[in-house]
């Protein structure tokens, strides 16, 4: 509801890869959107339920269960919620 | 600020989530901070799960009391859940302190509205999102 959504019909990358460094407790700079997520320092499962949650917080979308336990790269949630905004808002 | 809900006190008031009078409820109380409604607790092993786990369930309807008295609060009639859905990102451990807080968004007799659970460190435990029809004839 404090979403982008109303202000963007795209997800946008810097958005979100700053939103998975700050989870992650890693500078965004250090991520690139083909950043194995699960080679980072300090993740685990529980934290990429938190950036989930925080991406359907931010853009007021609902994430499939099926469709987030399989991300790895930033690539891959930028895709997985511009799907989700085009599902939910379009 | 300590919420007063229009029923308290009422004889028939026996809320699960939050009748002080429910012997077997959850007993939340609320406090209002600007526009959310916060609701502190720690539960017992009358709603544990696994051992040491608070029911999913459970963190559910806390989740959908601190929301819906928000909108009471807010509008001054009854709101009934139309649609909730639920994140869970960790467990709420028994015995343990937490706050879930709910925000909603105003306009229309439909009300849109989240909370979230979080953490004594402030780490986000679980979310919720829902919506809430008024219900401007029932008081």
């Amino acid at each position: 509801m404090t979403s982008e959504a109303s202000t963007a019909a795209t997800p946008v990358p810097e958005t979100i890869t700053g939103i998975v460094a700050a989870i992650l407790g890693r500078d965004a700079a250090e991520l690139t959107p083909d950043t194995d997520l699960r080679s980072v320092e300090g993740a685990d499962s529980i934290k990429v339920l938190r950036i989930v949650a925080k991406l359907e917080q931010t853009y007021d979308i609902e994430l499939e269960d099926d469709e987030i336990f399989g991300l790895r790269t930033i690539d891959e949630v930028v895709a997985v919620v511009g799907r989700a905004l085009a599902r939910d808002h379009g | 600020m300590t919420a007063v809900l229009p029923w308290s006190g009422r004889a028939d008031h026996h809320c699960f989530g939050c009748s002080p009078a429910n012997p077997g409820g959850l007993r939340l109380e609320f406090t209002e901070d600007g526009d959310t409604l916060t609701a502190e607790f720690t539960l017992d092993k009358h709603f544990e799960s696994y051992p040491g786990v608070v029911h999913g369930g459970i963190t559910a309807v806390i989740c959908d009391e601190t929301m819906g008295n928000l909108i009471v609060l807010r509008q001054g009639v009854p709101a009934l859940t139309t649609s909730m859905r639920n994140r869970y990102i960790g467990v709420v451990s028994v015995g343990r302190p937490y706050r879930c807080v709910a925000r909603a968004t105003f306009g229309g007799d439909l009300v849109p509205a989240e909370a979230e659970i979080l953490d004594a460190r402030g780490q986000l435990v679980a979310t919720a999102t829902a919506t809430y029809k008024m219900q401007r004839s029932a008081l």
